[in-house]
């Protein structure tokens, strides 16, 4: 019987329970997207050439855990007040009070595990779609991933069946011990924003060190190693923390004293924020490093990813070379409608390869001079014979003729001396397109076609050193990519989800607001300000952290991290715009009739 | 002489349910007018329809037909931002159960009505001050709700009401919620308001003593007025007596 007082007490929350359902499958979908690259050992032994990478994923699930930690505390607490007045109820109505502890005991789990499975396979479905888009739509190619890895899926269950049993017991105490009046009356009583400037101040100064420290050590992983990694994690957590506890609340309270205060709705948006704000502050730490674990993800991924046509590009002038390519493969080249072309005869002993210095004098042979190696900048330089001669670039001819481990070195004869030479003739075919990465496939089949392999130890040239990029910076741009997105996404649901969860309490206030005589706009400029205010934020702190963080990939990456930035910055800012509109629509239908 | 009634009452009905399921018909016919400077009370017992009529009167409810004014304007059809500003305007309501923002501050409570209408900043102060001293809560305006009792939470929306010197409060059992001390302060408090700034109030309330500081009672019984007393030169304790008489042969 009390079962099924239960469960029509669900079926009147449906949309609550919608809200908390939506928040926990997000939740522990990502985890598991986390965890299937973080336990993989295979894929990152594969992928990275650094060492670290492991390590650095283990890191990250220390975080990713404290983060869920927190989300699952607030889930559970919402459920708990969602549940509270109706389990009073039926104390009132004579329940026995283990019974009603069984109840709630049950349904925190049964809550937590259907969220958790259904989020470990909404994650599955979520990798495989999200890895297919980014490895079509950037030319990735990886080793070992696995969208389904199952180490991956018990790790996350056991981690949030572990917690909700925790929450569940919590629960089953809360309930049991409080008398059913209280329940009944289970109001949440807004206080006064305590404003103890002593602590707050100490919390301000400590706050500060405690992030300054953080970046010094994430500039410095050179001299700290992984321990850098580990400081900087602790520090600018807590900073983090200690910053959005003292100093916004004095922010709001300050705002106050402005005249602007007290137009319109903005002195109530101010109140709304002040009370919030301390109520939120460790839900917008955790927003904030999310922020800055996304976008700092998305932001590294896409620099990866534009280094990788610029090494190539610096490596030779020429796509590919071909002896004596046959007329099948000359029509794939000519179809690749390339930028130039050239044909150059030679005779070919161990040690020397002879070219006719004329032809180079007809068709200039290019090569590419390396300005700066840590900017990738060149010159390309065109050659005729004499000059080609003296090049110190000119290996990266013998490149296209035997490939990147050419030991030989070439040498530019008159006609007639060449012609005097025994060794058979044999025909040099070198082009360029305009881009590598577009042609890549053509490439590919012509490479497969004439050298019988795509092995680009066994070639030279652009799509050879392309091939080897991309192999090596592959794994780290998709991770990047597929972390950020990730992140993204939960940052999103652990904010919308906050917000949401105090739109129920709202309602009366702004139904109050309408009956002392309120213009809709009015209102709905008060809902937009406010929540722009919970998004902006730990937008800001999360866009410094990201400015600061940046630095630790000086060390792994060949340009500066920093080269571009403004379009993942730019990226990021439209998506998170995104979900603030998609927040405020919410949030406006369930708080205004 | 007459003068132009601040409120006038035609022909209300209302009714619930939509046509063809079960329908219920709250109000039969109201008909009533209340004179400027007026303090006069709705009494009746629960379900009688005298929420639903205040709701109707204040604006927060339609009626399926019939017409009400106040300050010659007809109410009944305004929507949207001219219904925002009439309400924040012409008239203030007490609720049984305060409706303050906890949120905010006694001052920030009262001057809400005047930061809707975008009065300059350098006005409100004054006016809040002003309407506070008159009321007698001065000393409470930096605190929050939570701080307050009964009796001081409702002098704070009492002077909320009133900021805007609207042409008619309305009050929804004010003293439903108070102690018998709070009560009585209360309703002196609104026979001072009424003598000293000359609004109208109309008290919905089915307790005879809150009903007895009224100078015109209407007694409601199932959504139709019945009697009608009128205080006239008698004491308040006289005319409570004849409340109550009334009140006992009313229900038989």
């Amino acid at each position: 019987m009390l079962t099924k007082l239960a469960m029509t007490g669900f079926k009147h929350r449906w949309r609550d329970y919608l809200v908390l359902f939506s928040g926990l499958i997000m939740s522990s979908a990502i985890f598991y997207m986390f965890e299937a690259l973080a336990t993989n050992q295979d894929f990152l032994k594969q992928n990275t050439s650094i060492s670290m990478v492991g390590l650095i994923f283990q890191f990250g699930s220390v975080l990713l855990t404290i983060i869920t930690l927190v989300y699952i505390g607030y889930a559970n607490s919402f459920l708990l007040s969602m549940r509270k007045r109706d389990y009073g109820l039926f104390m009132l109505v004579g329940a026995r009070k283990s019974k009603i502890g069984q109840l709630i005991w049950l349904e925190t789990l049964l809550v937590g595990i259907t969220a958790t499975i259904v989020g470990i396979l909404v994650g599955t479905a979520l990798t495989v779609g999200v890895s297919q888009i980014l490895i079509n739509s950037l030319g990735l190619t990886l080793h070992h991933f696995a969208a389904w890895y199952t180490p991956a899926a018990i790790a996350t269950l056991l981690l949030y069946v572990g917690l909700f049993l925790i929450a569940g017991l919590f629960n089953l105490l809360s309930l049991t011990k409080t008398p059913a009046l209280k329940l009944l009356h289970s109001n949440d009583q807004p206080n006064r924003p305590q404003l103890k400037p002593a602590r707050q101040l100490i919390e301000i100064v400590v706050g500060v060190i405690s992030i300054a420290i953080g970046y010094w050590s994430m500039a410095n992983l050179k001299i700290l190693q992984l321990m850098g990694i580990g400081i900087a994690l602790v520090t600018i957590v807590l900073g983090t923390y200690l910053l959005f506890n003292a100093i916004f609340v004095w922010l709001m309270v300050a705002l106050k004293r402005f005249s602007f205060a007290q137009r319109g709705l903005n002195g109530f948006t101010l109140s709304q924020l002040s009370f919030r704000i301390r109520n939120y502050t460790k839900m917008l730490s955790i927003v904030a490093m999310l922020f800055a674990l996304a976008l700092g993800a998305i932001t590294v991924g896409m620099g990866f990813h534009s280094q990788i046509p610029s090494m190539a590009n610096i490596n030779n002038a020429y796509d590919m070379g071909l002896v004596n390519a046959s007329t099948a493969e000359k029509a794939q080249i000519a179809a690749m409608k390339p930028k130039t072309t050239a044909t150059y005869h030679f005779k070919a002993t161990k040690k020397v390869v002879y070219f006719q210095a004329a032809e180079f004098n007809r068709q200039p042979f290019t090569t590419i001079h390396t300005r700066n190696k840590n900017q990738l900048t060149f010159n390309t330089v065109h050659n005729n014979a004499a000059k080609l001669q003296k090049s110190e670039d000119n290996y990266q001819l013998m490149q296209l003729q035997s490939g990147v481990m050419a030991t030989a070195t070439p040498v530019f004869l008159s006609k007639t001396a060449y012609a005097k030479l025994a060794q058979p003739e044999q025909r040099l075919t070198v082009f360029t397109t305009n881009n590598v990465i577009e042609h890549r496939v053509a490439l590919n089949k012509l490479a497969k076609h004439h050298f019988h392999t795509t092995s680009p130890e066994q070639f030279g040239g652009r799509y050879a050193m392309y091939l080897m990029v991309n192999g090596m910076y592959s794994g780290l741009e998709f991770m990047g990519m597929f972390l950020g997105i990730a992140f993204l996404a939960m940052l999103a649901s652990c904010l919308m989800f906050k917000i949401l969860s105090g739109a129920d309490a709202d309602q009366h206030r702004y139904k109050m607001l309408d009956k002392v005589g309120t213009t809709r706009r009015q209102l709905n400029g008060a809902i937009n300000k406010e929540i722009a205010v919970l998004f902006i934020l730990p937008g800001i702190v999360g866009i410094v952290h990201v400015l600061f963080g940046l630095q630790m990939f000086k060390i792994i990456m060949v340009t500066s991290p920093y080269t571009g930035i403004w379009l993942p910055f730019l990226i990021f800012a439209g998506l998170y715009l995104l979900y603030y509109l998609i927040t405020i629509t919410i949030y406006r239908r369930i708080v205004l009739q | 002489m007459t003068t132009t009634p601040i409120m006038t009452v035609s022909d209300l009905h209302k009714t619930y349910g939509k046509a063809g399921s079960k329908q219920y018909e709250a109000l039969k016919g109201i008909n009533f007018n209340v004179q400027p400077g007026e303090f006069i009370g709705i009494m009746g017992a629960s379900g009688s329809g005298k929420t639903t009529l205040l709701n109707m009167l204040a604006t927060l409810d339609q009626p399926t037909s019939g017409e009400v004014t106040i300050h010659q304007q007809p109410i009944t059809h305004l929507k949207g931002n001219q219904l925002a500003d009439f309400r924040a305007k012409e008239i203030g309501f007490i609720f049984q159960d305060f409706n303050l923002l906890e949120t905010m501050t006694a001052y920030e409570n009262i001057a809400l009505p005047l930061s809707l209408q975008n009065t300059p900043v350098k006005k409100i102060k004054p006016a809040v001050e002003k309407v506070a001293h008159q009321l007698g809560i001065e000393e409470f305006l930096s605190n929050y709700p939570n701080e307050l009792s009964g009796g001081q939470k409702q002098r704070v929306a009492a002077a909320r009401a009133l900021i805007n010197d609207p042409a008619i409060l309305f009050g929804d059992e004010p003293t439903g919620a108070l102690d018998s001390k709070s009560a009585r302060e209360l309703l002196d408090l609104f026979t001072k308001i009424n003598q000293e700034r000359a609004v109208s109030i109309l008290l919905v309330t089915h307790d005879p003593f809150s009903a007895s500081f009224c100078q015109r009672i209407l007694f409601i019984k199932d959504g139709r007025i019945g009697q009608e007393l009128k205080r006239g030169d008698l004491s308040r304790s006289d005319f409570y007596q004849q409340v109550l008489d009334n009140l006992g042969t009313f229900e038989q």
